[in-house]
């Protein structure tokens, strides 16, 4: 108890107010009844795994050399000599991978029982936003390995901002640092992957979790009113539990099924199968479907109908109130988006 | 017997607090343990190089020459009990020394350390004398041996 006065007479805050503060917010928020249920339990799982990921991020700067002649050398040092070097990398590698599922699921959960009913409307376009910024974060964090299908996929990947209506070479020449990908390039992704887009990242999440809790978390519709319990020891030991699961899923994947390395960039040789990563495939597939400005335009129109869904369904609602529209956009864009894949992972 | 129902812990709990405890503290050690491994550098194997440095003939008594291996200035002293190898870097904060023939004496231009022709320090600020070399002397030829530690990037 002496430690504690000795800390508070230097760090002299209200310590019977922080106690009442924490069990209010942390201790005794209250959660609805039905997310004792796993099904509905699980939307902290993308936050679990961005936890990992800067973990292990920052672990893997310590080896990594953001410049083209050391990139790909580095990231073999990482892979091949440093120890545990394998395992930190394939943690970062896999969890990018499952917090891409792990952000899809989350948003079919919350589509199908519209969660993001009025007044969560915003809450909704925070996490389309938290989705974008993921896959850039998956995208400029490809583009690092330097080998020939992540250069290649940065060459085409940038390239699709030259459809952009007037901006788009503006925005192509500005994100690689001059006409082509070049050395520029390579720091400029590094800058944004490790820089800039963390913050970013944790003010979203930070607003997500806000808008969430000063709502509170919804109740299921139509099961309103069914109670609530305390945030801890139940759901708190949830998340506990979560994250053993995925740190072991992770540690099993890298082990089993470690990142390879691939051949070292070329720039002078496209590779004959060049894919994106496969939470890329739907737009892929898209882009290889229709002519390169309407595949644009129709991602576009469905980003915006995709953000502004909570409106778009509130208004059918009005319309129609005896039709699911949830249903069919749920269903739509699960579908859409799971036929595209296994279409293109077919296809070379 | 009575008594031991009043203890403030029950066994049960005794023991469940010393594994949960205990397994948090061995996974954090392991964790640190781990995390030391990956972040602590490969600095590789020790191996010893012979390096040829000189020919006896060419130096002679109260004589010394400067060389370089690799980026590492050395300096080759014939006294009269025989060869030294010193490094050339000064020990107090890392400047090159300088052979000064007619003083007879390796002088250090920072802050003017002065070591003698034997490497001891003669004046100035450094700690202690300067590096050595192990030296060899086979058919007239001066030889020194180096520890290097071969590291993936050096």
């Amino acid at each position: 108890m002496r430690a504690k006065e000795w800390i508070l007479e230097r760090f002299p805050i209200d310590y019977q107010k922080f106690i009442e503060i924490n069990e209010k917010i942390f201790i005794k928020e209250p959660i609805p009844y039905h997310m004792k249920k796993w099904f509905y339990a699980m939307g902290a799982t993308p936050l679990i795994i961005f936890a990992f990921q800067v973990l292990t991020g920052i672990l893997l700067t310590f080896y990594y050399i953001p410049s083209p002649e050391m990139a790909y050398e580095s990231v073999r040092h990482i892979t091949e000599d440093v120890r545990f070097g394998f395992l930190i990398r394939g943690i970062h590698r896999w969890g990018s991978n499952l917090m891409v599922i792990a952000l899809f699921l989350h948003m079919v959960r919350v589509i199908f029982t519209r969660a993001y009913r009025p007044p969560r409307e915003l809450n909704w376009i925070i996490g389309v936003l938290l989705l974008l910024t993921t896959l850039t974060f998956a995208f400029t964090g490809y583009s690092l390995i330097y080998n020939q299908l992540s250069y290649w996929a940065t060459t085409v990947g940038t390239n699709f901002f030259k459809a952009v209506p007037w901006v788009g070479d503006t925005i192509l020449n500005f994100l690689r640092g001059g006409e082509n990908v070049n050395p520029n390039t390579l720091t400029r992704f590094f800058t944004i992957h490790i820089g800039l887009l963390p913050p970013v990242m944790t003010f979203l999440i930070f607003l997500h979790i806000l808008v969430l809790r000063l709502h509170g978390v919804a109740e299921i519709e139509g099961r309103e009113g069914e109670g609530h319990y305390p945030f801890y020891p139940s759901h708190f030991y949830k998340v506990i539990i979560a994250t053993l699961f995925l740190i072991t899923v992770m540690s099993a994947l890298s082990v089993v099924l470690p990142p390879g390395i691939g051949e070292p960039a070329t720039p002078d040789e496209t590779p004959i199968h060049i894919k994106p990563e496969w939470y890329f495939y739907p737009v892929y597939r898209i882009l290889k479907l229709l002519p390169l400005s309407i595949g644009i335009y129709s991602l576009v129109a469905g980003l915006i109908v995709l953000t502004f869904w909570p409106f778009i369904d509130e208004y059918f609602k009005r319309k129609m109130p005896k039709v699911k529209m949830h249903y069919v956009f749920g269903t739509l864009f699960v579908g859409l988006i799971l036929i595209l894949t296994v279409w293109e992972a077919m296809v070379f | 017997m009575a008594n031991q129902d009043k203890r403030a812990t029950s066994r049960r709990e005794f023991f469940a607090n010393l594994f949960m405890g205990g397994g948090l503290f061995m996974a954090a050690v392991t964790f640190l343990r781990d995390l030391w491994l990956y972040l602590y550098p490969d600095l590789g194997r020790r191996r010893y190089t012979k390096y040829m440095v000189a020919k006896t003939r060419d130096i002679p008594v109260g004589k010394a020459r400067r060389l370089l291996v690799g980026r590492v200035p050395l300096y080759v002293v014939h006294l009269e009990d025989g060869f030294r190898v010193f490094s050339g870097i000064c020990t107090h904060l890392g400047c090159l020394v300088k052979w000064e023939d007619a003083r007879q004496r390796f002088y250090c231009p920072c802050h003017k350390g002065i070591f003698a022709p034997d490497g001891s320090v003669v004046g100035g600020p450094p700690p202690r004398p300067l590096d050595e070399y192990r030296v060899s002397i086979e058919n007239e030829l001066v030889f020194i041996t180096i520890e290097q530690r071969q590291g993936r990037w050096s």
